[in-house]
């Protein structure tokens, strides 16, 4: 190797240091202007953000609406903030300086965000329009009597199952848990496995178990009860799917993407009605929705209804403003709402006047798990964050990989869960 | 053997560490500075201050508070107020999904620190030997560090390690009638080591193989021939001359080596990580991905500052330990 090294000259050192600015200049100047609204003689500018929607034209709609805002309240802008990837660690950790977003979608509501003072009660927002929200929508962001949020949409998540797939192989759509795991055992092959719940091998089972055997995850009154008997049974039971290795795990996608179930990868899979229009297109009728099954004959089916919800930043310097964005949006724009629904990815509007006139969703399958969704559905406690559902879901991940006692790993959450409840609940 | 005995210069700062360029009159010609006079100060203080004022805020101010936060019951706030002693140490400490992740980055630590210094050392070696072409080879083995730990944790996860037949480890494994396996998430056996073990061996060896490489050229040539004249050949030549030359790199790469490992956080976070969900349920957490979750997931910055800490007196102790045991830090005599 030479010893002489090549020393930066002045030249080069200014022309690269040209090129770096030049560079930065044309970034800056090539990049889409975040701004939906016009905000040219705007007072106030509203920061708002959205988690990563993967439907096409998503974006484009919430942009679409900011602008559409702006226009009806020429004094406030709107700034819409897209963000990929670990939206929730993003929020929390915004939240925390000046640069928090005025107004922000959180997914499964959370109570302890209302104790800890970061968003705002919006009880005014609502006005009459309040009884035209269904009771789920209402009920999970209800905390000590005020509303903290508007729900915006409704998420439904069931199993989706190819019905040239069962039928081929006579197999009827599970009613009970043995019923799907004989039939994801039964349809498992050398090439393909024959459930998907989770690259993780997890992923809703575990509180689906729970509730399918009549059990809880965490009562109203803050109590943990996914640490009893029936929840235990249900929990255990998942091991079989594991032990007949009929689970579809490590796909490139997780369960929340169609992507395993359209290829043909897996033929049943838990997954949202947000993914049906991409279902529809690939598979057209060759497909059917059912809910997780009863634990036994006779138990509770369930249908996960999660959604998303927007909520107003308490410390937000633009409150008023936020909250009429909110308001506006969400609980005045009956039409914007239906769009937002149901033409991107599937979702049920929460108010019940704008779910009766989406088209979209009142034929065929959708409509099929809409009512599902009315009979089955289950949504999670307000007081389950990460620490409470980490704990749960680690413990199920060990009891079905056959890693100690079953009952042991189970209480042990169930402990620390209530530990941290009470923490949340000030107790 | 130190590299003082050999260097023609009398100037200490440059014995203890081996000089990538050659040792000759560039350097003596240094040492008749003048003294620095007012306006060599105001100078000083001029181009320091950006970066000691920044260093001030940004690092010393933060850990200050973060450790006044390790003290505090600080949940979804980074207000402090709330005096709490030594509870998040004691919660901490007590939790039996932080005490596993210390274990597991213990033996994680164990395994990838000799084998990333073995492997790395004789590429080093080879490279080294090889006439034609080394700058090559050398490019070849570096090109994987530049690659970010996310980037290549995608590439691991979705196409080299997923749980598809179609997979490439799988398919691999097809030729010599395996079944495919789910890499990431089977824990009898633990797969998953396979992945994060060939992961972190791909992106970090040729990073150290560099450092090693330097070390090699800064042996000097009348060394080999010294041995060379009294008879020492092959190994000898290895255990003799080049090893104990490299002690200064040796030990300045295991200590970076064992810092990254206690670090780890990247590949164990996206590997197991899937959007939405956090990584509850992956069957390792290093102690950072454990606190990652505690502090940004269930938003307790207490708790998840106590760990830092915690961590930082992990990573401190054990510097001590390998300084003690291998000199760094000491020089040359």
């Amino acid at each position: 190797m030479s010893a002489r090294r090549a020393e930066l000259s002045r030249r080069g050192f200014l022309t690269g240091s040209l090129l770096v600015a030049a560079g930065t200049v044309l970034t800056t100047a090539c990049s889409t202007d975040p701004t939906g609204g016009s905000s040219s003689g705007a007072k106030t500018t509203l920061n708002v953000w959205y988690h990563a929607y993967g439907e096409t034209g998503t974006q484009q709609a919430v942009l679409r609406y900011a602008t559409a805002f702006t226009k009806a309240n020429p004094d406030i802008a709107v700034k819409v903030t897209w963000v990929p990837g670990d939206y929730s660690a993003k929020v929390n950790a915004t939240l925390l300086t000046d640069a928090a977003p005025d107004v922000f979608e959180i997914g499964d509501f959370s109570e302890a965000m209302v104790r800890r003072g970061q968003i705002a009660a919006l009880d005014d927002v609502y006005g009459s329009a309040r009884s035209d929200f269904n009771a789920n929508a209402i009920s999970s962001v209800t905390v000590d009597g005020k509303l903290y949020g508007v729900k915006m949409i409704d998420d439904v998540i069931m199993l989706y199952y190819r019905k040239s797939v069962l039928a081929k192989a006579g197999i009827t759509p599970p009613t009970t848990f043995d019923g799907l795991a004989a039939a994801a055992k039964a349809l498992t092959t050398s090439k393909n496995k024959g459930l998907f719940v989770g690259n993780d091998g997890i992923g809703d089972s575990a509180s689906n178990a729970v509730w399918s055997n009549g059990g809880d995850l965490v009562t109203p009154e803050g109590k943990v009860a996914f640490g009893s008997p029936r929840a235990l049974e249900a929990v255990t039971a998942l091991k079989r799917l594991h032990d007949d290795k009929s689970l579809l795990l490590g796909f490139t996608t997780d369960w929340w993407d169609p992507a395993a179930f359209t290829q043909g990868v897996v033929p049943m899979q838990w997954c949202g009605l947000w993914a049906m229009p991409a279902v529809q297109d690939a598979l057209g009728d060759d497909f059917g929705v059912i809910p997780w099954p009863a634990f036994k004959a006779g138990g509770t089916p369930v249908v996960r209804v999660g959604g998303w919800t927007e909520c107003v930043n308490a410390k937000s310097r633009n409150l008023a403003a936020a909250k009429k964005f909110a308001q506006w949006l969400w609980v005045e724009q009956s039409s914007l709402q239906r769009d937002f629904a149901e033409s991107y990815g599937f979702h049920v509007p929460p108010r019940k006047s704008v779910a009766a006139t989406a088209e979209k969703l009142s034929t065929g399958t959708a409509k099929e798990t809409v009512v599902l969704a009315e009979k089955y559905g289950k949504h999670n406690p307000g007081t389950w964050d990460t620490a409470i559902s980490s704990a749960f879901n680690a413990a199920a991940a060990k009891i079905t990989g056959g890693e100690g006692d079953p009952a042991a790993l189970l209480a042990d959450a169930a402990k620390k869960a209530q530990s941290e409840i009470d923490k949340q609940l000030g107790r | 053997m130190n590299a003082s005995a050999t260097s023609t210069t009398t100037k200490p700062e440059s014995t203890g560490r081996p000089a990538a360029t050659p040792r000759g009159a560039a350097r003596t010609a240094r040492s008749g500075r003048p003294r620095a006079g007012r306006s060599g100060w105001t100078a000083f203080v001029l181009l320091t201050a950006p970066v000691l004022i920044g260093l001030g805020i940004f690092k010393y101010v933060a850990i200050g508070w973060s450790f006044l936060l390790s003290l505090s019951d600080a949940r979804g706030t980074i207000a402090l107020g709330h005096w709490v002693g030594l509870d998040n140490y004691r919660t901490l400490l007590s939790d039996q999904a932080f005490r596993d992740s210390l274990v597991q980055i213990l033996l994680f630590t164990a395994f990838i620190v000799p084998v990333t210094f073995a492997v790395s050392l004789g590429l080093a070696l080879l490279v080294h030997r090889i006439r034609r072409g080394r700058a090559l080879f050398r490019t070849t083995f570096l090109i994987p560090a530049a690659v970010s730990y996310v980037a290549a944790s995608l590439l691991w996860k979705m196409s080299l390690f997923n749980g598809l037949p179609a997979g490439i480890a799988n398919t691999i494994g097809g030729w010599f009638g395996a079944e495919p396996v789910a890499w990431l998430q089977s824990t009898s056996p633990p797969l998953y080591w396979i992945v994060l073990v060939t992961l972190r061996l791909w992106l970090q060896v040729g990073f150290y193989m560099v450092l090693f490489l330097a070390g090699l050229q800064a042996i000097p040539k009348e060394l080999y021939e010294a041995a060379a004249l009294d008879g020492a050949t092959g190994r000898r030549l290895l255990t003799g001359v080049t090893l104990p030359m490299l002690r200064n790199t040796s030990v300045a790469v295991l200590m970076l080596l064992f810092i990254a490992a206690f670090q780890a956080f990247d590949e164990f976070y996206n590997l197991f990580n899937s959007g939405q969900s956090g990584t509850g349920t992956a069957p390792v957490q290093t102690p950072l991905v454990h606190l990652y979750n505690t502090a940004m997931g269930s938003q307790n910055y207490g708790i998840g500052s106590a760990g830092a800490f915690v961590l930082t007196a992990l990573i401190v102790g054990v510097t001590l330990i390998q300084g003690r045991f291998t000199g760094f830090g000491r020089s040359g005599e």
